[in-house]
């Protein structure tokens, strides 16, 4: 098998697999994360924090730290399109969250009996024997997780239609523009989207996500009643693509809950092939990923 | 295959290329130009890649075997030859005349082509094609206007893809030149292909395939190779 070597984020890794990557990005986002002081809670901080499993003292349940910060595109590149409309181009996510609750480090509203799958995930993943999820199969990271990659993306807008084509296992986001929802949705990884502007925002409306797959890299369960709506608009002149992202799910989750995450204007990159399939070392045995 | 050590400033190339002076993108293509972007099917399917003068393709004696191997191979069930059939990409032109549909997106610095949610490749207007590529599945593409033809160059491909479903070998000295012309009601086009492989064949040759357009209600099902390679991959 080949090795490839993958440049992300100032930081070169050699990557065994795409699961071995995300592991190894993630190690380093901890250690980054461990040895930035200033990125610390204060006490009074700490103190007010809510439960959660973040604070929870219990090791097993420790997160994967999160990656702070993010390359901007160098001086001399393309600028951003004064068209508050126009999202055309390569954007790269500003850090990388593990877990996606309603704040950093914060686990998604899920209902008990989901919160326990998570805590089991987490033991797991703790362990070294991660559960199996959908992208160790080289399967789609589902939703919303695939909007958390540490990958550029590249949108497209054709009319009718805007396209994200994530340079992640090649995954493909097409929204359908001034569209209802199909009666009868098929249920697919990635869900079926449909947009239209709210002035300079975009908003996407997608359901149909199938339940296989989690809502982040920690393994917060979702269903097939999965409703998630997301707002695109331009901020920092166009340099940051900002997605404010609500999910609800009226089976695991408690309520709904929202964050915002912004991406990076990197006219300067160029997607590259990414095949899960030519490398999958981490291809799952009897339902448990282990690195090899 | 040329053997091709990879170093950590590889991917700087292929992935993180500097372009200071892209143009900014999200501008519509010029009215003057015909407008490929939709989805697109090849009609009539063909198995196999042929020259038009209706010769068999040059190949050389030692593709020639490789060739006659895929075929011996694939009569008996046997298509480990075949990437694709442990999910890998299928390489070009075969990824557009495979029986599945694809989509163009055409932009006035850049053309996408899409096939479901398969690797997807790029063509850009104003560029040259890189001296020394790290060769990839698809390769690297640049794109101009022949009056109404659209003409793709494209080169840097890993040798490990064959150019159709038949198992026609290629190298990684494969030139492309696909040459797009769009029937005259908007709705069928024809892809004259070009095909330069010093290594592979003994002189240069074309091909040529006709497509149709896809209903404008169409819309791409999610396709998951992975999930039907459990059952459907050959043993290794």
């Amino acid at each position: 098998m080949k090795t490839t070597s993958i440049l992300r984020n100032g930081s070169a890794l050699l990557a065994v697999s795409a699961s071995a990557a995300a592991l190894a990005f993630a190690g380093l986002a901890h250690a980054q994360n461990s040895q930035s002081p200033s990125q610390a809670p204060s006490a009074a901080q700490t103190q007010n924090r809510p439960k959660t499993l973040d604070n929870s003292g219990d090791p097993t349940l420790a997160l994967t730290g999160p990656l702070r910060g993010s390359t901007v595109a160098p001086a001399g590149s393309a600028p951003p399109n004064p068209d508050p409309k126009d999202f055309q181009g390569v954007w790269w996510l500003k850090g990388y969250e593990y877990m996606l609750g309603p704040a950093p480090g914060v686990e998604p509203p899920l209902k008990p009996a989901y919160m326990e799958i998570l805590k089991r995930r987490i033991r797991a993943k703790n362990r070294g024997v991660p559960e199996t999820d959908t992208s160790t199969q080289c399967y789609p990271h589902g939703m919303p997780r695939l909007m958390e990659s540490p990958y550029p993306i590249e949108i497209v807008q054709t009319p009718g239609r805007v396209t994200i084509l994530h340079e992640v296992a090649h995954e493909v986001r097409r929204f359908y523009l001034n569209q209802q929802q199909p009666k009868d949705v098929k249920l697919s990884f990635l869900g079926h989207s449909v947009a239209h502007w709210e002035g300079d925002t975009l908003v996407v409306d997608t359901v149909g996500i199938d339940g296989r797959s989690f809502i982040d890299d920690e393994g917060s369960s979702h269903s097939d009643k999965e409703h998630i709506v997301e707002r695109f608009h331009k901020i920092d002149g166009g340099r940051q693509l900002q997605v404010d992202t609500t999910v609800e799910d009226p089976v695991t989750l408690e309520h709904p809950y929202s964050y915002s995450r912004f991406f990076q204007w990197r006219p300067d990159v160029r997607p590259s092939e990414y095949i899960c399939e030519e490398n999958n070392r981490n291809a799952p045995v009897n339902g448990v990923t282990v690195a090899q | 295959m040329t053997s091709k050590t990879l170093s950590l400033l590889a991917p700087v190339a292929a992935t993180a290329v500097a372009l200071a002076a892209l143009p900014t993108l999200g501008q519509a293509a010029p009215a003057k130009h015909p407008d490929f972007t939709g989805a697109w099917i090849v009609s009539p399917y063909s198995a196999s890649l042929k020259p038009i003068d209706g010769k068999p393709a040059p190949l050389k004696p030692e593709a020639k075997k490789v060739y006659e191997q895929h075929l011996a191979a694939a009569a008996k069930g046997d298509k480990t030859w075949d990437d694709t059939s442990i999910c890998l990409p299928e390489g070009l032109p075969r990824i557009m005349t495979i029986k599945e549909p694809f989509e163009i997106m055409q932009k006035s610095n850049a053309l996408y082509f899409v096939a479901q949610n398969r690797l997807p490749w790029r063509a850009y207007f104003n560029e040259k094609l890189p001296d020394d590529p790290d060769p990839m599945y698809l390769g690297y593409h640049v794109a101009k206007w022949e009056g109404s033809k659209l003409v793709i160059d494209s080169a840097g491909f890993r040798d490990v893809s064959v150019l159709d479903d038949k198992g026609l070998p290629h190298s990684e000295k494969l030139h492309l030149t696909e040459t797009y012309v769009m029937g005259k009601d908007g709705k069928t086009m024809t892809v004259t292909y070009k095909i330069e492989d010093p290594d592979t064949f003994t002189h240069a040759w074309t091909a040529k395939a006709s497509f149709k357009r896809m209903p404008s209600s169409f819309q791409f099902p999610e396709e998951v190779c992975a999930e039907k390679l459990q059952t459907t991959a050959p043993k290794r």
